[in-house]
């Protein structure tokens, strides 16, 4: 919880620092921030689970992995942006505050034990991601994008706020422990406020992770929002979600599982195949990761239906594996773009831009096929052990192995948009001449690739 | 114990080194550090040999991290240092060392010194990872490595189509092995719940002999093995794989890697103790792989080939060792073998060199005054494996000639038969390139060297080592305490454990074991007389391609193998995947092709949904709730 | 006996009439004399006319923005307070209960003063004031030459 503390300190020190001159120090200085809240994370490791504030917050190992896998994907993000130094309008000194709190934000979601500190959680993140998404000012498709995710963000909200308020209706408690005595003594005679509740609450929460049917948001946003945020969205955003609707689920309601288990299975078949599917057409590089990501959400939700002993490990693993790939992607994106976007002004954020990338940057072409094997889930990756262990909790559930043929038919889809990528990297001409990458953005590069081997080699590392 | 590590890893590291620079390291610092990395490696080994005999001669495993975990099969990425492990540390560290020194000055000219150096590294790492690893799994990993490397050197020099053919048909015909050890891995899984070899081993031992799982397990084991060993029936790429350097032929298809499948044989006696079929097997096989391989060496005229056919006939012994249960023989012949056939083949690459890249023995001829030092060292090692007392090669073969005598009658009389043309085709080949008169063309006579010292020196220490190498296992008839057979004694105590009576036969008396060993010497000797008849008396040349007759001509085409593979395994599996690809036209494609259009127009049909309006994304959100809300409640608001 | 919702409920009703009693008083104490002006309806100086449906400035969102951040401090403030007096608290900790709760109070409101100093030196609160662009014209005739012939030719007319 100290990691909490440190955030929002250090947010409000680096606000107060972009009123010096040079833009400089903003970057190291985030950083440096992320690396020692990151640090703080692990000094409760070895104590028992613990509450904090009131029983407003709860703390064990699971909670700190995740808010590990989140400090450390903020980390690779921020490492990324370069200081916006290439851009006059920015204002580095906010975006890098908002950041922050915006972390502050996830760490709550993950370790919540109140719904009220889940409500916080979930808010203080989302209004950093609206601010960030229209932080590109000038850019209308960045405003447009901005005010969307505002408008659908603020209705699920809203929703999830009246689920909060049905299950303080039912059970006389924001407290998860106490609900989860009010399931577990009233098992025959449960409200049906409660239901309805719990129902409302987990569909604020699918809309945050962009589960169909509430994910129309996703495309549109993630494909406004500047790159570098996309990237941050996508893995800090969908690892907090899940992790809190894990929180919620496994904390309060297991003992209603029969209840809300087909739900939440058809919205994951729901999820993968419009996921997969849609992501086949798309021309555009941002849009097809922006279905990726829901195709991933559709991975993680199979093993919150699953709801085995092994879930917590499996999603931890994935969300990982599926932020380290994701941040090479976007990565390269940005390093490929960039370049492209100086020289010409037609759309840098499709396939094209990365024909003939074999030739001209191998390092950023093997970064990209790597992070592209990792979200296939093609052995040797890390992504691979991901869908492995998720696929592995299903089995253990027994009864649902429809949807585990499902999710590897629709894996199967995965493979042919990802590969295009890799094909258009290495088989397609594009522009010839070296392209030149900063040392700093390249050693980001190579960390979050290695790690993805790493991981794939060794999944016992991580234990 | 945590120095072993650095076993496997220093090749690793030279690898990487000259792997990612080998464009930027100067020529003269590749080779150093590229044989710097297994010097020492070997002289690691030595210590941990010390150690472990300081100790108390119980296995050391070295647990490195958890693997994989699933289930309950955990694997674990672990090292066991035992005796056998120990021997073939020693083997692979000591020879492979010699080799990187020589393939100093042998390469030296080449375009890719680096690539190359970086090759043999990771072949090193990976021969280590297969000898040291303490379970299937880990050897596997081993195993499929060193058929990559095989694979990357065999086709070195990729400009020529043929070499890579060649090292094509090696990679096809190990896969095919390496399907069958796959498959053997999966039943060891299947039928202990483990892979970890001394778990497996204690648990083995309560089984009964002749248990069916047991039989399968040890027949895939072996499938595997006849791959990568060389055996009937896939044998026929190791003599294709003479296309890559030199160097690569005596590391890796000479003294390492095709003993790999001997190593596996001797890990896993406890099972094969349990399948006397299976050994059976096992020796027929071998005693017909090296009957086969030796009279195809009997006509061959690529010195490298005769080479190539000759360690084929050797592993077909070291099998044969192995299916009549003689072990640690089969394992003296390994190291032996690796002193005496490293040496052939670095002396024909010394001829090679000097020869500017000629390998036809007809066009050679007395070589031995231009190259003393490399017809010296050959000679040494036609004479050890020849069989020839006291060299090397004549205390290990003697060893399993005896045991197979034991074992059967006939199949020694074979044997020897084998051995006759051993000596036979051994000494032509040494006559031919080294007596007589010189057959090349003048401008190769102009060119004749003796190699540098970097390729002499390795020639100098495996002469030494195939002149004594014998003595570290002299039999009790001799005099000798049998000191490797002890050392590897602990080896098999399961084995005998498990399978009292494979290991029970009447001892022989001293004086047939004299009589047998007068037999091999007797008949090598002749074989030698003949051949010296023949070549230096008579001075015989082979005869021009194409102009062999009969029996020769079919020996001279290996037994028309090749052919008989191409028009039984290969054509028929092209038409059927020519009828196959019509059949697919139609059917498989167009099933592909439909689910992949299906695909494409749900995906296009699912875009338009993304309309870009705010009020339709909401709208769509109203509906997916009122559904939920619906199918949950549905029954308590319409009741 | 009341319940919570009782005491809100009285609460409203409390409100509702003193705003009813208050807006009577006033209207039979005031002198009653409107004009046009008076009679519109307040929009903050502004004139109200045409469509409502225009662009207003955006300093109005920024400035009720900070406004509605010290609301929210305000309506803090009062649960605050009503916990700092326990009595029996301050007892049980022997008056540590006060500080703790004291500095408690301070370093929340020293964040949002944080916030309204970072507003200000940003130059948020700061009204933009219209800066008309004057015209510049490049001519070779001085513009103090105009002004010249004005006073020139206004003595003439005056003498006349």
């Amino acid at each position: 919880m100290l990691s909490i503390i440190l955030l929002s300190i250090f947010g409000i020190v680096v606000l107060f620092l972009g009123f010096q001159k040079s833009k400089n120090i903003l970057l190291p200085a985030t950083l440096l921030c992320i690396a020692i809240a990151f640090a703080a994370n692990f000094v409760h490791w070895n104590d028992a689970p613990g509450l904090y504030f009131k029983e407003m917050l709860f703390e064990n190992r699971l909670t700190m992995s995740f808010s590990a896998i989140v400090l450390l994907s903020a980390f690779l993000v921020v490492a990324l942006t370069r200081g916006f130094a290439d851009d006059e309008a920015a204002q580095p000194a906010e975006y890098y505050a908002i950041i922050l709190f915006s972390l502050v934000g996830a760490i709550m979601m993950i370790g919540f034990d109140n719904l009220i500190m889940l409500f916080l959680g979930v808010e203080i993140l989302s209004v950093s991601m609206y601010v960030l998404t229209g932080s590109d000012k000038r850019n209308l498709r960045s405003n447009e994008a901005a005010l969307k995710y505002f408008l659908m963000g603020a209705f699920a909200t809203g929703i999830m706020l009246f689920g909060i308020a049905l299950l303080y209706g039912a059970t006389g408690s924001f407290n998860l422990t106490d609900i989860r005595g009010y399931v577990g003594t009233n098992s025959f005679s449960i409200s049906t406020l409660l239901y309805v509740g719990l129902l409302l609450v987990l569909i604020g929460m699918l809309f945050k992770v962009s589960a169909a049917p509430f994910h129309f948001w996703t495309p549109d946003v993630y494909d406004g929002a500047p790159t570098v945020f996309t990237a941050f969205m996508s893995t800090i955003v969908k690892t907090a979600g899940f992790a809190a609707i894990y929180r919620l689920l496994s904390g309060s309601f297991e003992g209603i599982y029969n209840f809300w288990w087909f739900t939440l299975a058809a919205i994951t078949i729901l999820t993968l195949v419009v996921g997969n599917i849609t992501a086949v057409y798309q021309q555009s590089f941002k849009r097809m990761m922006a279905y990726s990501s829901i195709s991933h959400a559709g991975y993680l939700l199979l093993s919150l239906t699953a709801m085995t002993a092994q879930t917590p490990d499996a999603i931890v693993f994935y969300s990982l594996a599926y932020s380290l790939a994701t941040v090479s992607a976007f990565g390269v994106l940005m390093a490929v773009a960039r370049e492209k976007s100086v020289q010409s002004h037609e759309n840098a954020e499709d396939f094209e831009a990365f024909n003939g990338l074999g030739k001209r940057n191998p390092l950023l072409a093997f970064v990209l096929t790597v992070s592209m094997l990792s979200l296939a889930g093609i052995p040797l990756t890390a992504g691979f052990w991901g869908k492995f262990f998720i696929f592995g909790t299903i089995v253990e559930r027994g009864n649902l192995i429809w949807m585990l043929i499902v999710a590897i038919l629709m894996s199967a889809v995965g493979i042919y948009y990802y590969f295009k990528v890799i094909i258009a990297t290495y088989m397609k001409d594009g522009e010839t001449g070296a392209l030149r990458v900063p040392p700093f953005y390249r050693i980001v590069l190579i960390v979050s690739t290695t790690l993805t081997l790493l991981f794939g080699l060794i999944p016992k590392l991580l234990s | 114990m945590n120095l072993l590590l650095l076993i496997p890893l220093l090749p690793l590291v030279g690898f990487l080194i000259n792997g990612i620079g080998f464009k930027h390291i100067p020529k003269s610092l590749v080779g150093v550090i590229g044989s710097v990395g297994p010097v020492v490696a070997f002289i690691l080994s030595i210590y941990a040999f010390g150690a472990f005999r300081a100790g108390n001669n119980a296995p050391v495993i070295i647990q490195l991290f958890d693997w994989i975990t699933v289930g309950t099969l955990n694997i674990s990425f672990s090292f066991q240092i035992d005796q056998l492990s120990l021997l073939m540390l020693l083997v692979v560290t000591g020879v492979g060392s010699l080799i990187h020194i020589y393939s100093i000055g042998y390469m030296s000219h080449d375009a890719g010194f680096g690539k190359f150096f970086a090759f043999l590294n990771l072949f090193l790492f990976f021969m280590l990872l297969l000898v040291m690893g303490s379970n299937y799994v880990i050897m596997f990993i081993g195993w499929e490595g060193v058929g990559l490397c095989s694979y990357l050197l065999i086709g070195f020099w990729n400009k020529v189509t043929n070499y890579n053919n060649a090292a094509r048909k090696a990679f096809i015909m190990n896969r095919i092995g390496d399907l069958g050890f796959l498959l053997g891995i999966f039943l060891i899984i299947q039928t202990f719940g483990t892979v970890e070899y001394l778990p497996v081993f204690e648990k083995a031992v309560g089984m009964s002999v002749g248990d069916s799982a047991i039989a399968a397990i040890t027949l895939l084991l072996f499938v595997g093995a006849m791959g990568k060993s060389a055996q009937i029936p896939l044998y026929t790429w190791l003599p294709d794989a003479m296309a890559g350097p030199t160097p690569v032929s005596a590391l890796i298809h000479a003294a390492t890697m095709v003993t790999a499948g001997i190593y596996m044989v001797v890990r896993s006696n406890v099972l094969y103790a349990l399948a006397p079929d299976t050994l059976e097997i096992v020796a027929i096989i071998g005693l017909a792989t090296a009957l086969m391989a030796a009279s195809i060496g009997l006509f061959q005229n690529d010195i490298k080939k005769v080479l190539a056919y000759s360690t084929v006939s050797q592993l077909g012994y070291m099998f044969m060792a192995l299916g009549v249960a003689a072990y640690s023989s089969a394992m003296f012949h390994v190291i032996t073998h690796a002193f005496f056939k490293a040496l052939l083949f670095l002396g024909a690459g010394s001829v090679i060199h000097a020869m500017s890249d000629e390998q036809d023995i007809r066009n050679m001829g007395g070589l031995r005054k231009k190259l003393p030092i490399t017809f010296l060292t050959f000679l040494i090692a036609t004479i050890a494996i020849s069989g020839i007392p006291p060299f090397a090669g004549f205390f290990s073969k003697d060893e399993i000639l005896a045991h197979v005598y034991e074992h059967n009658k006939l199949m020694w009389a074979l044997g020897v038969l084998g051995s006759i043309m051993t000596s036979f085709y051994m000494f032509r080949l040494l006559f031919l390139t080294f007596f007589g008169d010189f057959r090349g063309t003048h401008e190769q006579a102009h060119h004749l060297h003796e190699s540098p010292i970097s390729m002499t020196l390795p020639l100098m220490v495996l002469a030494v080592l195939s002149v004594v190498g014998g003595f570290m296992n002299v039999p009790h008839v001799l005099g000798g305490h049998s000191a490797l057979a002890t050392f590897m004694d602990p080896l098999f105590a399961n084995a005998q454990r498990a399978n009292p009576a494979l290991f029970e036969h009447g001892h022989l008396d001293h004086s047939t074991e004299y009589l047998l060993m007068g037999v091999s010497v007797g008949a090598a000797l002749l074989a030698m007389g003949a051949a010296y008849v023949l070549f230096i008396s008579k001075k015989n040349v082979p005869a021009a391609d194409g102009q062999e007759s009969g029996l020769q001509k079919v020996i001279y085409n290996k037994y028309y193998v090749d052919e008989f593979y191409e028009a039984i395994f290969v054509n028929p599996m092209r038409k059927l995947s020519d009828a196959l690809y019509s059949f697919g036209e139609f059917i498989v494609d167009g099933l592909v092709k439909g689910a992949g259009g299906l695909v494409k127009l749900s995906s296009g049909q699912l875009r338009q949904l993304q309309t870009g309006e705010t009020g339709f994304y909401v709208f769509a959100m109203v509906v997916g709730i009122t559904a939920l809300l619906l199918w949950n409640f549905g029954a308590i608001i319409f009741k | 006996m009341l319940s919570d919702f009782g005491v809100i409920f009285l609460f409203i009703i409390t409100a509702i009439a003193f705003i009813a009693v208050a807006l009577t008083i006033a209207r039979l104490v005031r002198p009653h004399r409107p004009n046009v002006e008076k009679l519109t309806t307040y929009e903050s100086g502004e004139d109200p006319l045409g469509n409502a449906n225009v662009q207003f400035n955006g300093r109005f969102y920024v400035i009720a923005l900070i406004f509605v951040l010290f609301e929210v401090e305000l309506v803090f403030l009062f649960p605050w307070a009503t916990v700092f007096g326990q009595a029996s608290l301050i007892a049980q900790t022997d008056g540590l209960w006060g500080w703790f709760a004291l500095a408690e109070m301070a370093i929340f409101v020293g964040i949002l003063a944080l916030g309204l100093v970072y507003a200000w030196a940003k130059g948020y609160l700061d009204w933009v004031r219209p800066q008309p662009k004057l015209p510049a014209v490049k001519s070779s005739v001085p513009a103090d030459l105009y002004g010249k012939v004005n006073k020139k030719y206004a003595q003439k007319t005056k003498s006349v």
